[in-house]
């Protein structure tokens, strides 16, 4: 066995992120790592790659127990790791970037010609056609990464971690990539490789492994695997048939979307929907499926666009958040930096987006805005010391919450809601629900993303599923399940 | 300095129950910016100079020369709540003070036409260094940096290299003083039996145009936001490039303001003048408890600020300390107010 985990725990505060796992990975081989958001995969990775020192449990390489304590410790030992979020300095040359975080240079003289030299090498290695003088901000992302993986392979990599490195590539750089592991493979380096896609898994793996919630209740070769079985495995259970509750859907379109196109990445390939009033509409779709980018657009947030968007039959195009706003169209953020300020108070954050209304005369009349905002605060069942603390001392669940205030105070017609649970614990999650279930009784049309499966099926009354900036799938709350999303998601057929 | 730790040393001998009340003061930012202007008070007390601190000329000089950095505070403390900085505000006021000569002195133009004239150059100047930032997208700090030196150099070309004073040269090579307008003897002059500045009247009068912009009006809320987090604001809907040109329009008509008012002190516009101004502006901010990040401040805390500083300086001067020890000192105050600042906001936390 090249590299072995035995019995690693992890635990981040009261959280069991890794419980008991244990892992091999041959050399020669492609062993991809699968599990829902939130399975322990990232923690797992960054234990292999020297990130996190601090855990129960051993990692041998070699048949030697191993403990490193910094990335450099691990890069040392030959195990490289190429993370989603790329680790390059945008500034410098590809050859100067190379050479960073290799042993032995951090004070040295650089030398001009050897490292051109050393680069174009390590460039050759992968297939890639580019100058070494280029600065690394000019190169496109899929050229990036070949970038990355050049750099993980100068010097003797024996182990090389890969986290998603095709979610953001278009498909013909995707495959090249996989060429690469392969002939990596042929080499003798054994490759940890994460994937949410499907087709990608069975292509590419040799063995496979299934986290989910810390453990490892998985691993086969990936010939005695099928894409159903895996799907199973990464959600636990057998999710069967919700039962279908009869809503009064009116049939009134509000929100009209006919062949929405977005040339730059991530992409929207001629996006069509409807949401009806009072419907409450699912995105589905993994990280750089378009769906997040889909909400981004409807609201004046991502661009040039093409195609036609019609909002109560009339055209809709907003060019930027503010029109989207004046047209009653919220949007809520995944990211709660984006969503919530922080500095501010509870009340500040809540009339942000409807200030107008509480300042007809450019002055603030705070009793208005007191009675509004208090009022709608019991409405989320928001739980915080006063309206004037500062937002970013609220738990993330009720910081949620006023970004939702926020939403509902500009009256919408239609709110955009991208994954608005995450990060939320389980009584905010239900309020959260319980609110969205009663806007869309009074009329206002709900269009949600979410990383969560289950949020997904309790919530929607049709859930669309993106794949490549497609829409892949409808789905009739009747034909709602977990497995059936996940493995659309993934780009499977159902 | 030695005074520095005086209100934590009587702090730690306090009970518990007034260590707790002393806590929950703390946790007011106002509260946090009165301790080292105390300290400055106490140290001025303890050395008073022979007397000379207890007597109100005193403090009517420390608020009197205060008021046009103070003035340029307020803009500044606009600027920086939005999340930017500007470092054209000196320059500004130089422009202001060369252009209010130029009109007046030069041109004989009335006081109540010229000072509208010279602020909304002010605003000009501020509105182009806001368009850069808030539409091209440029850092605060270059743009502002190249207004500096651009506002500097319009002001001397204006004054071709020298001071607009009421001596003026004749066509024939000879000289001749006009009369000075009344509007700088109004402008230089006290009110209330010769207890208070005019401009001083001036820089309490821009405090509260300013508090009331912050802390009152539509625009400040959308300062704050935008200071805040730019992405927040933009998603929520604030017009956050107006919000930005309208927070450097009004830093450079303030900066116009104060330029007025030196020049009205000095009796001339100087191109000279207002040199590193802006980071006595800045210091005043910071040393309010205002973080440079953005988002968070007052114009109040700023004018603790002010009178910090202005007092330290006077209670230096006052001991005959060196010009030289009086900038080491400054500097080193500075900091520690800051850090002892932070540390009081956490202890209270």
């Amino acid at each position: 066995m090249l590299l072995e985990l035995r019995h690693v725990k992890k635990a981040f505060g009261a959280t069991l992120a890794l419980r008991d796992v244990s892992f091999g990975l041959r050399a020669g081989e492609v062993h991809v790592v699968a599990g829902e958001n939130g399975a322990g995969k990232s923690t797992l990775l960054r234990i292999v790659a020297g990130a996190l020192g601090d855990f129960e449990g051993e990692v041998r390489l070699d048949g030697h127990a191993v403990r490193f304590q910094s990335p450099a410790g691990a890069r040392a030992a030959g195990i490289r790791a190429i993370h989603q979020e790329l680790s390059l300095v945008p500034a410098l040359s590809v050859a100067d970037n190379l050479l960073l975080g290799e042993p032995g240079n951090a004070f040295a003289c650089v030398r001009r010609r050897h490292t051109r030299e050393q680069a174009r090498r390590a460039l050759a290695r992968v297939g890639a056609d580019i100058d070494p003088e280029t600065p690394v901000e000019a190169l496109s992302i899929a050229e990036r990464q070949l970038v990355e993986i050049a750099r993980a392979l100068a010097g003797k990599t024996r182990v090389l971690v890969l986290d998603e490195p095709t979610s953001a590539l278009p498909a013909p750089a995707a495959a090249r990539l996989l060429a690469l592991v392969a002939e990596l493979k042929a080499a003798g380096i054994g490759c940890i490789y994460i994937s949410h896609r499907l087709e990608e898994i069975f292509r590419i793996a040799d063995r496979i492994s299934v986290l989910r919630d810390g453990e490892r209740v998985l691993t086969e070769p990936a010939s005695a695997l099928d894409p159903e079985r895996l799907v199973r495995a990464m959600l636990g259970r057998d999710v069967g048939q919700v039962p279908v509750v009869a809503r009064s859907r009116q049939d009134a379109v509000r929100l009209r979307v006919l062949g929405l196109t977005r040339r730059r990445r991530p992409a929207l390939d001629a996006v069509s929907l409807e949401v009806a009033r009072g419907e409450v509409v699912g995105l589905a779709g993994v990280e750089g499926s378009g769906a997040s980018t889909l909400l981004h657009a409807l609201f004046g947030d991502a661009g040039d666009t093409e195609g036609t968007v019609e909002l109560d039959g009339v055209r809709y195009g907003p060019r930027d958040p503010a029109r989207a706003l004046a047209r009653g169209v919220a949007f809520l953020a995944s990211d709660r930096r984006a969503s919530v300020l922080a500095e501010q108070s509870v009340l500040e954050n809540a009339t942000l987006s409807s200030l107008r209304r509480f300042s007809p005369a450019a002055l603030v009349r705070r009793p208005l805005e007191k009675k509004a905002v208090s009022r709608a605060s019991t409405r989320v069942r928001l739980k915080a010391s006063s309206l004037d603390a500062p937002a970013g001392a609220l738990s993330g669940g009720n910081q949620q919450k006023v970004a939702l205030l926020r939403c509902l105070l500009t009256e919408p017609r239609l709110l955009l809601l991208d994954d608005p649970t995450r990060g939320v614990d389980l009584g905010a999650r239900a309020d959260v629900h319980a609110l969205l279930r009663e806007l869309a009784a009074t009329g206002t049309s709900i269009l949600f993303r979410s990383t969560d499966l289950a949020e997904l099926v309790e919530l929607a009354d049709r859930v669309v599923v993106l794949f490549d900036g497609r829409v892949v799938a409808t789905l009739e709350r009747a034909e709602l399940s977990e497995s059936r999303l996940l493995a659309l998601m993934m780009g499977g057929v159902t | 300095m030695t005074q520095g730790p005086q209100p934590s040393g009587s702090s730690s001998q306090a009970s518990q129950a007034a260590g707790s009340a002393w806590r929950s003061l703390l946790a007011s930012p106002r509260v946090r910016a009165l301790v080292p202007l105390v300290a400055v008070l106490l140290f001025g007390a303890a050395l008073n100079a022979h007397g000379a601190f207890f007597e109100w000329q005193t403090h009517r000089a420390v608020l009197r020369e205060i008021a046009v950095e103070g003035i340029l505070a307020c803009g500044m403390t606009v600027v920086i709540v939005a999340g930017g900085i500007d470092l054209a505000v000196g320059s500004v006021l130089a422009l202001g003070a060369v252009s209010f000569a130029w009109l007046t002195l030069r041109h004989g133009v009335s006081g109540a036409v010229a000072i509208p004239a010279v602020l909304a150059l002010g605003a000009l100047a501020g509105a182009v260094s806001g368009a850069l930032v808030a539409f091209a997208r440029m850092q605060a700090f270059i743009v502002t940096l190249a207004m500096m030196v651009f506002a500097r150099g319009l002001a001397k070309e204006l004054a071709s290299g020298q001071k607009i004073s009421s001596y003026v040269a004749l066509p024939d090579g000879r000289f001749e003083n006009v009369p000075t307008p009344a509007v700088f003897g109004v402008l230089d002059g006290r009110l209330f039996g010769g207890q208070l500045s005019v401009v001083t009247l001036v820089f309490a009068a821009a405090v509260l145009v300013t508090w009331f912009v912050l802390a009152r009006l539509r625009i400040g809320r959308y300062l704050h936001a935008v200071g805040s987090s730019f992405e927040a604001a933009r998603l929520s809907g604030v017009p956050v490039r107006a919000t930005l040109l309208f927070a450097y329009l009004l830093s450079g008509l303030f900066a116009a303001l104060a330029g007025i008012c030196q020049a009205a002190q000095e009796t001339h516009g100087d191109p000279e003048t207002g040199l590193g101004y802006e980071l006595d502006a800045i210091a005043m901010v910071v040393l309010g408890g205002t973080s440079l990040s953005g988002g968070r401040g007052s114009v109040l805390l700023t004018l603790v600020g002010a009178l910090t500083l202005g007092y330290l300086q006077k209670v230096l001067s006052l001991n005959a300390y060196s010009t030289e020890l009086r900038l080491l000192l400054t500097g080193v105050i500075l900091v520690l107010a800051v850090l002892f600042q932070r540390r009081l906001a956490r202890a209270s936390a």
